[in-house]
């Protein structure tokens, strides 16, 4: 039996699904609910082996627009000149940084995309050492200093307007249990900049599923998959919810790791002491997403509520002892129907959102002018647990911090996607690189598959 | 030609440690002293008579062995007392303890979890491992990791291979100390939430971060490192207080032929074509020497003894950019008789050991919250210990004196420090601990509130930091001070550092004196 079949249908999936397939293998794809929503940046040697052609990617843009106190807003833009010109109304000082703070955080992201195209490094080895070196004395420099710190830190280093590290500081924190001043949120600022022109820190979206989906030789399964089989220590197939069974000798999946081991496959095969570490995996969902139907354009198409780092500490400061956030750190955008897409944190899993909505509402109705809501919908980290399949809510499967990124995610155990239970492997976001970079771990964890 | 072949700047514990060793060697040593008495934050004082505090540092453990053992410091009067208990106060008149002995500690802590006592000697035997793992780095100058040189590239060759000797297992629970909060750490070991916000608060010792900030569980095992007598983890006085591990350093310094003089207050390190010839002291006389080390904090030393326009602008930057951010104050008392708690009344032997104020890691959050927007904590984390019940001779007859290390007290405090400030955060404190012991209000006959500024205007410490610098990780190892002036030279050629500012940082180690003292005895 040669077949393998692939949980999941994002592009972590399907690319994964894609390179076993041209491998020889026989390859079925097991989409289950929702199709996944748009994903982002694609390394370039995804691209090139599964010959993918005409990859768009986009950012919004702006980026991100915070309002500035005296009116107007700060807007961040890929376009370098016009976003110097709207730091600069907040302070001249800083607009002049700009242009020096994006170059060296881009040397760094592109030092990231080196790591997150291949499966995670071996830290202690030569290759990995040398690959450091290459980016020279400051950049190895900024590497050291710049992963472990505080966000606020790094931005009170380079700039002194509150809006424009609002802004930055917000990305740093982006889907996170941990404010602006928690060490090891500017690797995540770093994170979200991969893919990224300079100047952006804000992950692609991109046509990625598209192409894959019409690319041949996989075969598409639509089902809900009810257990990961397993015979004599060694993966025997799927069982699907609607009681069919595929019989196979290799299943990679890519929902969460937790769920894949502990939930889909049967108890009893897995050592104690792993089952324990991997309880204690982090994956803290944080946000909550509001739709809102307006009767008229509210006069922005990005606005993010994060004036200053101490607003979006005291954010924070709620979300630590499990309450919603007093005055929440939002991103809304709007499409061209006047529908906004909010992004609301800190919304810790579990916290009662039933008063979210209207708090959400009586601060962005302040920025919207005479528009008025017609109709408002909240989804709370459970339902996003439930409809997107995000354990806790959190799109990451697995927290993105140092101490569960590279090697160390989601477990060291696991970090080269293979699990205890012969032929069962791993390849979602939770997985090294995580989310926000599309296709990657699908790629890394099939090229283990095949021994490459 | 110059008297003396070294001249050092500051008598704390690490000058000294360091003259100790360069006359060991046979350099002539100069230690330069601001104030009447050496050893810096490291001192014991009469501040009300007949009570005598460890002013401001007040426990030793991290003192390094080698250093105990080259400098024979017991035959220079160091004796150290151990401090065999932690007790945890809790809110609902209960307590936990830690004890030394084994057993003894086994029961009290099945008393609030099974599990947690199961649990206790793994975690004690990991971080023993993980401590041991970092003590070879402790002793070492960090190699460049940005150099090419060839000495440098080895160095970083025995790291990895040190690193890779630890095996997979060890290496993967070394990077997650490095990157993980204390809080996080330990909720996967342990379930009691005492037990957690007591270890977690070795985590945030000396930093203005919470313990649920990644980095802190870092800090945990800095303060684990602890060696007396061989054990690590072992937490105890110096007979006499502190200040006589000061003067026992000092005492072995003078011995091998070093000199020491007080009341000399350096302005100036003189500089001229690039190397540091010697130092200026307030009044106008010039001390010259072939080398000068300063064990004075990296921004005391670069920005105001040497001097911006001496420095390469990229350096001076970075010494900008390093971090103090004071978080500690001290309230020491004298007391008419001995703290009575309500959870364990009399005068059992749990007042010989520290008492912890950390009845959760919520309660430590809460308090690094009020720091965090400049405010002293209102419920303050505490360290406590009661000296004079272990050695009697720092307090009259039947009575006490009590030492209490406190945080959060932010050095930049909305509004500044000003005296009502420092009297409100000792009422803080006071409030606090009256809670758990109520006798203490009126037991109090005397107090003394240290506050970060007062660390800094006395000791000279920038901003009271008590380490000379945060110990995060991104002002550690090969980034302490700067990154690739790590190894206790700096950019002036025959000026050295030797402070805790330095690798591997403070806590009363002497490490930095040490290595400081090598790599100038090597590079001659």
């Amino acid at each position: 039996m040669n077949r393998a079949l692939v949980i999941g249908g994002s592009a972590d999936a399907l690319v994964a699904a894609h390179v076993l397939a041209r491998a020889g293998r026989e390859v079925i794809v097991i989409e289950g609910g929702k199709a996944p929503a748009d994903e982002g940046w694609v390394p370039g040697k995804v691209l090139r082996e599964l010959r993918l052609e005409g990859l768009r990617l986009q950012w919004p843009d702006p980026w991100i627009a915070v309002p500035l106190p005296g009116g107007g807003r700060l807007e961040l833009r890929r376009d370098m000149a016009r976003s110097i010109e709207s730091i600069r109304r907040a302070s001249p000082r800083d607009a002049a940084r700009w242009p020096a703070f994006c170059k060296r955080m881009a040397r760094l992201a592109r030092f990231l995309e080196a790591l997150y195209a291949a499966a995670p490094p071996d830290p202690l080895s030569l290759g990995f050492a040398l690959r450091a070196r290459r980016l020279g004395k400051q950049g190895l420099t900024d590497l050291l200093r710049i992963l472990p710190m505080p966000v606020a830190e790094l931005l009170d280093d380079w700039f002194e307007s509150d809006a424009l590290k609002g802004a930055l500081g917000a990305a740093g924190v982006l889907h996170l249990l941990q404010g602006p001043r928690s060490g090891g949120t500017a690797f995540r600022l770093l994170h979200h900049h991969v893919g990224c022109p300079p100047g952006v820190f804000r992950p692609a979206r991109s046509n990625v599923l598209e192409l894959l989906r019409k690319l041949p030789r996989v075969e598409l399964e639509h089902a809900e998959v009810l257990r990961i089989a397993v015979r004599g220590g060694a993966v025997a197939g799927v069982i699907l919810k609607n009681g069919r069974e595929l019989a196979a000798s290799v299943v990679v999946s890519s929902a969460d790791p937790r769920r894949s081991l502990l939930e889909l496959v049967e108890p009893g095969w897995l050592d104690p002491e792993f089952v324990r570490a991997l309880r204690h995996v982090r994956r803290r969902g944080v946000a909550a997403r509001i739709g809102i139907q307006l009767d008229r354009a509210p006069g922005f198409t990005a606005l993010a509520l994060a004036p200053s780092l101490d607003y979006l500490e005291r954010a924070y400061d709620d979300a630590k002892y499990g309450r919603l956030s007093q005055l929440p750190y939002l991103e809304a955008r709007c499409d061209e129907q006047h529908r906004l897409d909010v992004h609301v944190q800190y919304a810790p899993y579990g916290a009662d959102c039933s008063r979210l909505g209207d708090r959400v509402l009586a601060l962005l109705s302040e920025h919207w002018g005479d528009a008025a809501p017609r109709e408002g919908e909240l989804v709370a980290p459970r339902e996003l647990e439930e409809t997107e399949g995000w354990p806790e809510g959190q799109p990451h499967h697995v927290e993105l911090s140092l101490d569960q990124a590279l090697w160390m995610r989601p477990l060291p155990e696991l970090a080269r996607y293979r699990t205890p239970i012969h032929g069962l492997w791993l390849c979602g976001p939770g997985m090294h690189p995580g989310a926000g970079v599309a296709g990657a771990a699908g790629f890394n964890c099939a090229h283990a598959i095949l021994g490459r | 030609m110059p008297k003396h072949d070294v001249v050092i700047i500051g008598g704390g514990h690490n000058g000294l440690v360091c003259a100790a060793y360069l006359a060991r060697a046979g350099r002539k040593a100069l230690v330069l002293e601001r104030r009447e008495r050496v050893g810096g934050a490291a001192v014991t004082e009469e501040v009300f008579p007949g009570f005598r505090f460890s002013v401001f540092s007040y426990v030793v453990s991290l003192l390094r062995p080698e250093i105990i053992r080259d400098l024979e410091l017991p035959r220079h009067g160091l004796h150290i007392l151990p401090l065999e208990s932690t007790i945890t106060p809790l809110e609902n008149s209960d307590y936990l303890a830690q004890w030394n002995d084994h057993d003894q500690n086994r029961r009290e802590l099945a008393r609030h979890s099974l599990r947690d006592a199961e649990a206790y000697d793994e975690f004690g035997l990991m971080l023993h491992q993980m401590a041991r793992a970092i003590k070879p780095l402790l002793a070492m100058a960090p190699p460049d990791p940005t150099s090419l040189s060839f000495r440098e590239l080895m160095g970083m060759k025995q790291l990895a291979e040190h690193l890779r000797a630890l095996g997979a297992k060890r290496f993967h629970t070394l990077h997650k100390l490095l990157t993980m909060s204390a809080a996080d750490f330990l909720d996967e070991w342990f379930e009691t939430g005492a037990l957690k916000a007591t270890k977690s608060a070795s985590g945030i010792i000396g930093t203005l971060a919470g313990p649920r900030s990644p980095g802190t569980a870092y800090v945990l095992l800095h303060h684990y490192m602890g060696e007396l007598d061989g054990v690590f983890r072992a937490w105890g006085f110096a007979r006499g207080g502190n200040g006589s591990v000061s003067a026992a350093i000092a005492g072995a310094a003078l011995a091998a032929g070093a000199e020491i003089r007080c009341n000399a207050s350096v302005e100036k390190v003189l500089v001229s074509h690039g190397r540091a010839r010697g130092v200026v002291l307030e009044g106008g006389e010039e001390i010259r020497a072939k080398t000068v080390v300063s064990g004075a904090d990296p921004r005391r030393t670069f920005m105001q003894l040497v001097g911006e326009k001496h420095l390469p602008g990229e350096f001076a930057d970075s010494i900008r950019r390093f971090r103090f951010r004071g978080a500690s104050a001290k309230v020491n008392l004298a007391l008419g008789e001995a703290p009575d708690f309500t959870c364990l009344p009399g005068r059992g032997a749990h007042l010989r050991g520290a008492i912890s104020i950390s009845p959760s890691v919520e309660y430590l959050e809460r308090a690094y919250d009020d720091a965090k927007y400049g405010e002293v904590s209102r419920r303050p984390y505490m360290d406590i210990v009661i000296p004079s019940m272990i050695d009697p001779a720092m307090a009259p007859p039947g009575k006490h004196v009590m030492s209490i290390f406190v945080q959060y007290a932010p050095y930049q405090v909305n509004g500044g420090w000003t005296d009502a400030r420092r009297e409100a955060l000792g009422d803080a404190v006071i409030d606090t601990l009256a809670r758990y012991a109520p006798n203490l209000k009126n037991a109090i006959l005397h107090r003394q509130v240290v506050t970060p500024a007062d660390i800094e205007r006395i000791v000279g410490l920038a901003e009271g930091n008590i380490f000379q610098g945060e110990l995060t990780l991104q002002q550690m190892f090969f980034l302490r001070p700067v990154p690739a002036w790590a190894k206790y030279r700096t950019p002036l050629a025959g000026l050295y550092q030797c402070g805790a500012g330095t690798h591997p940082g403070g806590g009363v180690m002497g490490a930095s004196g040490r290595n400081a003292a090598l790599a100038i005895l090597g590079s001659a």
